[in-house]
């Protein structure tokens, strides 16, 4: 993600108040399908904070929490349920040009490492 | 000079000048073509009609390949499978944000509500996803990069131009974005 030539108040995290964290189902064991976001060098850290907390109702905080981890760790996993709903979840993100992939949630493919070069796309680093 | 968009009484609103307008315009016609799903003969109508597509293809454009992802990372079975469910819709749904936002460009101040707003977001965000496959940005060095190129009177080829383009789109996507998050701060 970038940040960018950012016009209007700065919005680091933690200059402005949030809502509590709500609670969520993102550690419930018994679930069998995530939502992974990737990191991109286009996509704006705001803009995708933005769509955490205006699609799936993520508070401020919980959303840049999210958004931060796709930024520092390559990728996050932002929401599971059925494969039925975290597709559909997928096809929201791709609307809104986000990277995001479902995989199975544990032992999946592309399991939990950190550091991949992202979701299939086939693009090597040129030149 | 544009002015950034702002968050106020009014709504959500930016100012641009004729000849941005008509940049932004072509900018998001091309990524329309772009997505504009091909019409094939002996196509099923029936399933065109209901959004299926049994003859999709993994796109072989880097840049579309961008704005219609694999759905998983390593099964291009499931993936493809998946495209042909759901790809057409994905494109409608992204034609009709970038149609909304050239629709807008018709006058100098653009007034937008929260729908628009959002599509606003969307559109320029697919824009931007373009020129940075163009411009081969793929990791934040190159964003960096091409960041760096802030001088209209530098443009002198069409690496510089573009990346002018691409920083001017994103100038614009960041200040409309935080007049979203002002407007999502107030609502809440």
């Amino acid at each position: 993600m970038t940040i960018s030539v950012a016009p209007g108040p700065d919005t680091q995290e933690g200059t402005r108040t949030g809502t509590a964290e709500s609670t969520d189902s993102l550690t419930a064991p018994d679930i069998p399908w995530n939502l992974v976001i990737w990191n991109d060098p286009v996509n704006l850290m705001s803009y995708v904070s933005y769509v955490f907390q205006s699609y799936f109702g993520y508070s401020e905080s919980k959303a840049n929490k999210l958004m931060m981890e796709v930024h520092k760790k390559g990728r996050s996993i932002v929401s599971s349920g059925s494969k039925e709903q975290v597709e559909r979840h997928a096809v929201a993100m791709h609307g809104f040009g986000l990277w995001a992939t479902v995989e199975k949630a544990s032992g999946g493919p592309g399991g939990n490492s950190g550091k991949s070069g992202g979701p299939g796309q086939g693009r090597g680093k040129r030149g | 000079m544009a002015k950034a968009f702002k968050y106020g009484l009014k709504g959500i609103t930016g100012y641009l000048e004729p000849a941005e307008r008509d940049l932004l315009r072509s900018l998001i016609n091309d990524v329309i073509s772009m997505l504009q799903p091909e019409e094939r003969a002996g196509q099923d109508p029936l399933a065109a009609l209901i959004g299926l597509d049994m003859d999709v293809a993994e796109p072989s454009d880097r840049a579309v390949k961008r704005l219609l992802p694999n759905v998983m990372k390593d099964d291009g079975a499931a993936s493809l499978e998946f495209r042909q469910l759901t790809e057409r819709s994905l494109r409608e749904t992204k034609i009709g944000a970038l149609r909304a936002a050239a629709l807008d460009l018709d006058k100098d101040e653009i007034v937008l509500s929260p729908d628009g707003a959002r599509h606003w977001s969307m559109a320029l965000n697919d824009v931007r996803l373009v020129l940075a496959e163009r411009l081969d940005i793929q990791d934040e060095e190159d964003a960096e990069h091409v960041h760096l190129m802030q001088d209209w009177s530098q443009a002198e080829d069409v690496e510089s131009y573009l990346a002018l383009v691409y920083n001017f789109a994103t100038w614009l996507q960041e200040s409309l974005v935080q007049a979203m998050l002002q407007s999502l701060d107030t609502r809440r």
